[in-house]
């Protein structure tokens, strides 16, 4: 039992596996002809898959392609009004026409869940050790002060520094990271089979990602748990599942073993997922961002965005913060420069500063040759003009009450450019630009989708013929197909149009396909600038090096962390 | 923590003694503005027979002799020690009128207090665990067609069906226990109403929070999942509520007790109101006043007590930041 068990010595003899002999054969997991529907509206359609013992299964598609709804049929945890049928065999057993009163024993027990956003997972008025308790109460003959000794070996066991202090928290009181590290431990505690895990990284940071799916490869080698991984990112999947399965609007579109399907996808879609992947194609745009590297090779772009010397401190309970430190950059005209970091590294507060929602302590930031610091607001409004943001989110940085007219005629209005006619003209021709048709302009948020929210909103930016946008995470809220085409957009509309774009983002490979320039933060400090392809090719500082590393490249990652051959822990075992 | 719950309470403290004593002056000046003037009305009225000897005796008593900002200090002064002066109408210090009818009053509030609770957690239960099918649609549409019916409606209704149909009380006694009981509910239902429709729609939007599918994916059933995980975070709107419906619970007694024929602070308001009896007027209200701030203090300082989240201005709890995500070692480094 050695190598089963060997990540944590202490466990009592009880918890060792069931005897090789007594497992059946065949896959642990098999899904057939399952189809799932809201009233009237089917989202899944006929799907079927097989996950082997030991194994892990991605299931790949963009949002709306009913892959996480797949997830919940199998935990039986659909919302109010989904109803599911075919065949789903947990371990040899049809379990969707269980009754809920016999399936109950399965969750947790047999099968755990890592569900997506971990800042909804827990309940918030309970402590993470209350919570905790009930995964450790799924274990069988143990007493309390051993339960909560389990709990605390686990915290360990998935990277917590410091386990008592965790499990005395409220949830608001840990960080993203730290969250789904609670929540991977209280889905492997009870030591299920299978663990389901939708989209487990998808609200974190590029490293904390890595590290969340490392710990989560070497659970299931080591706990010989399968799993079954919900993700958008292609990526992501080939790097840690054996097999895939690609859906799209709730049907399979491909499917098989990660190797094949990813080296030759057979279906238009998978091939277009793959082409959409940013760290696999960072070349995709090459053509349209050739016109800035000309610019900057020859010297002819002015300096559009002057940053120099900036400092911001904020005090936070009596304690100075420095958000801000000694941060200097240029972005030329006609370029794009990116401001590289992970959460807390300081980009946001050196947007702000910039856009003169804040004032720097020390330094000086100039836009188009005019200053920004030490501006009234009035005075700023001309800064404006030529200096638009493109948020994070469309969800919601567009008033849902607005319909996409006024919402992109908005800036129009406020300063007073042209006839009502004119600015009519303008709005049509700003969504014209980002590829949106006449037929949308009476809608709301609420009628669009994502991408079409973000282009709207970057047509709000372009009404008024800035020089400079500031994008702020523009595609972190989108699908990756979906944030393909609005880097098109945006490539194309820079090649026409000249703009200036500073581009404020934590996802490198996506930096890689479409800046000219990149500076790297790190806790305030600018740790590394340069060309796209010094940083890229040339880290110098250790710190980009491991930004770099933890981009998921769809390939290392499964040979890094081989599934142990269930025979070879047979042998072992019996050896032992 | 500590030190900012402490910082906190005190702050909530000065601020409740401040509305307490501008509902003071407030109710002063209004009673004051009345029009007619109480001397008049009462002192002069041929019945109560006083002789002007008398009535100048009571006036310099009273001090209505004074300056207005006199008598204010007086009054005002006097309310701080509890001293309420003395009833114009019957000439007994109010601090004994209202002492004799309170208790009668505080029944019957708790009384009906305790139905609202347990008749909105049953409806609440019954939302969330009956079937569908089987009545969950009428156990829904309770609280707003409680809300609809005026309470002395409800006082009338429940008189005659338990008091004089079923005889399970006499309508001449009203203090026996079952003519209590009645009461009760008739005051308690339409509060029910209120804290439970807080209380399911905070019940059906905790119920589809991630978390609560998350708990149920760790094998939790319904009735672990309600009682430890929704039943909390549902409830701590519903203590904001309950304070603000001790005005009702107020206002709502004394209707309920002139319906039900009972002795009590209602009783004693209608007959200084018609008789113009300024100083138990003003009593009665200040002690409104007090009781509703004071409630309202209670469940401000028990909010933060409930609800980890809250950050209490000064405090020192932080957010960790991501800092502290990548000073955590490498999951490798924890294996053997």
């Amino acid at each position: 039992m050695a190598a089963r068990d060997g990540l944590s010595v202490t466990l009592p003899p009880a918890e060792a596996s069931p005897e090789p002999t007594t497992r059946p054969s065949g896959p642990l997991l098999r899904v057939d002809g399952l189809s799932v529907s809201y009233g009237p509206n089917e989202v899944v359609t006929d799907v079927g898959f097989a996950l082997g013992r030991g194994e892990s299964l991605a299931l790949i598609g963009e949002s709306g392609s009913g892959k996480s709804t797949i997830a919940r049929s199998v935990l039986r945890l659909l919302p109010r009004g989904g109803h599911a049928t075919g065949r789903i065999e947990f371990d040899g057993q049809e379990v969707l026409g269980l009754s809920e009163r016999r399936f109950r024993p399965l969750r947790g027990r047999a099968i755990g869940f890592v569900p997506q956003d971990p800042g909804n997972a827990l309940n918030p008025v309970r402590t993470i050790g209350a919570q905790a308790e009930e995964s450790a109460a799924l274990l069988d003959g143990t007493d309390q002060a051993l339960r909560t000794g389990r709990i605390l070996e686990t915290f360990a066991q998935v990277g917590l520094d410091d386990p008592r202090r965790v499990y005395d928290a409220y949830p608001h009181q840990l960080s993203g990271g730290m969250l789904q590290r609670v929540l991977i431990g209280l889905a492997v505690l009870p030591r299920p089979a299978l663990l389901v895990a939708d989209e487990p990284t998808s609200a974190l940071d590029v490293t904390i990602q890595k590290r969340i799916l490392d710990l989560l490869s070497r659970l299931r080698q080591d706990l010989d748990i399968s799993l079954l991984l919900i993700t958008h990112d292609l990526a992501i999947a080939a790097e840690r599942a054996d097999a895939l399965v690609v859906l799209k609007d709730g049907l399979v579109q491909e499917a098989g073993r990660t190797a094949a399907v990813f080296a030759s996808p057979a279906s238009a879609y998978a091939r277009k997922l793959h082409a959409d992947v940013p760290a696999l194609n960072p070349d995709r745009y090459a053509g349209l961002r050739a016109a800035g590297f000309r610019r900057l090779e020859t010297g002819a772009a002015v300096p559009k965005i002057e940053v120099s010397a900036v400092t911001k401190t904020f005090t936070v309970d009596g304690m100075a913060l420095t958000a801000v430190d000694d941060v200097s950059f240029t972005v030329r005209a006609g370029t794009t420069h990116a401001l590289v970091g992970e959460s807390g590294s300081g980009k946001t507060t050196t947007i702000r500063l910039l856009l003169g929602l804040d004032q720097p302590d020390t330094g000086d930031i100039r836009v188009a040759g005019e200053q920004v610091t030490g501006r009234s607001h009035e005075a700023l409004r001309t800064v404006r003009r030529h200096l638009q943001l493109i948020y994070q989110n469309p969800f919601t940085s567009l008033d849902p009450t607005w319909k996409v007219e006024g919402l992109v005629r908005e800036p129009l209005d406020r300063f007073r450019i042209g006839t009502r006619d004119e600015r009519a003209v303008r709005v049509r021709e700003a969504l014209a630009d980002v590829g949106l048709g006449e037929h949308l302009l009476a809608r709301r948020p609420d009628a669009l989708s994502g991408g079409q929210r973000q282009r709207v909103a970057i047509a709000r930016a372009l009404v008024l013929k800035p020089d400079v946008i500031v994008l702020d995470e523009p595609t972190s809220a989108l699908d990756v197909s979906v944030q393909a085409d609005i880097v098109e957009v945006l490539l194309t509309l820079q090649a026409d149009l000249g703009l200036t774009y500073l581009f404020v983002s934590h996802d490198l490979a996506l930096v890689r396909q479409l800046a000219h320039t990149v500076s790297v933060m790190h806790r305030g400090r600018i740790v590394e600038h340069g060309s796209v392809s010094d940083i890229f090719d040339n880290p110098r500082q250790a710190y980009t090096a491991s930004l770099l590393a933890a981009v998921p490249s769809g390939i290392a990652e499964r040979a890094r962390w081989p599934h142990p051959r269930f025979e070879a822990v047979r042998n072992e075992a019996c050896v032992a | 923590m500590r030190n900012a719950y402490l910082r906190y309470a005190g702050i909530r403290l000065v601020q409740a003694v401040v509305v307490v004593l501008l509902a003071y002056l407030f109710t002063f000046v209004v009673v004051s503005i009345l029009p007619g003037d109480p001397v008049t009305n009462v002192l002069r009225d041929p019945q109560n027979g006083f002789t002007e000897e008398q009535i100048k005796t009571i006036i310099a008593a009273q001090g209505l002799d004074q300056p207005i900002s006199v008598q204010l200090w007086t009054s005002l002064s006097g309310f701080l020690v509890g001293d309420f002066g003395v009833s114009m109408r019957s000439t007994r210090p109010v601090t004994t009128l209202i002492a004799e009818v309170l208790p009668s009053t505080l029944i019957l509030a708790s009384a009906g207090l305790a139905v609202a609770l347990l008749l909105a957690a049953a409806i609440a239960y019954g939302t969330q665990f009956l079937p569908k099918r089987l009545g969950q649609g009428i156990v829904r549409a309770f609280p707003s067609l409680f809300l609809s019916v005026p309470g002395f409606v409800i006082g009338l209704v429940l008189i005659h069906a338990f008091g004089f149909q079923l005889g399970l009380f006499r309508v001449i006694e009203p203090d026996s226990a079952w003519a209590t009981v009645f009461a009760a509910v008739a005051l308690g239902i339409p509060i029910s109403a209120q804290i439970a429709e807080v209380l399911i729609a905070n019940l059906d939007h905790e119920s589809g929070q991630e978390y609560a599918a998350v708990a149920r994916s760790r094998g939790l059933g319904r009735v672990r999942l309600f009682a430890k995980h929704l039943l909390k975070p549902s409830s701590l709107p519903v203590v904001t509520v309950i304070a603000l419906t001790v005005g009702e619970l107020l206002g709502g007694s004394l209707i309920t007790e002139t319906v039900f024929g009972r002795t009590g602070i209602g009783s004693l308001v209608q007959r200084s109101a018609a008789a113009q009896d300024l100083p138990v007027l003003q009593a009665v209200v200040s002690l409104a006043a007090v009781v509703f701030v004071l409630v309202n203090l209670i469940a401000d300082l028990f909010y933060p007590l409930l609800d980890p989240r809250l950050k209490l201005v000064g405090g020192t709890e932080r957010r960790p930041t991501s800092a502290n995500e990548s000073a955590a070692p490498a999951p490798g480094s924890v294996t053997g």
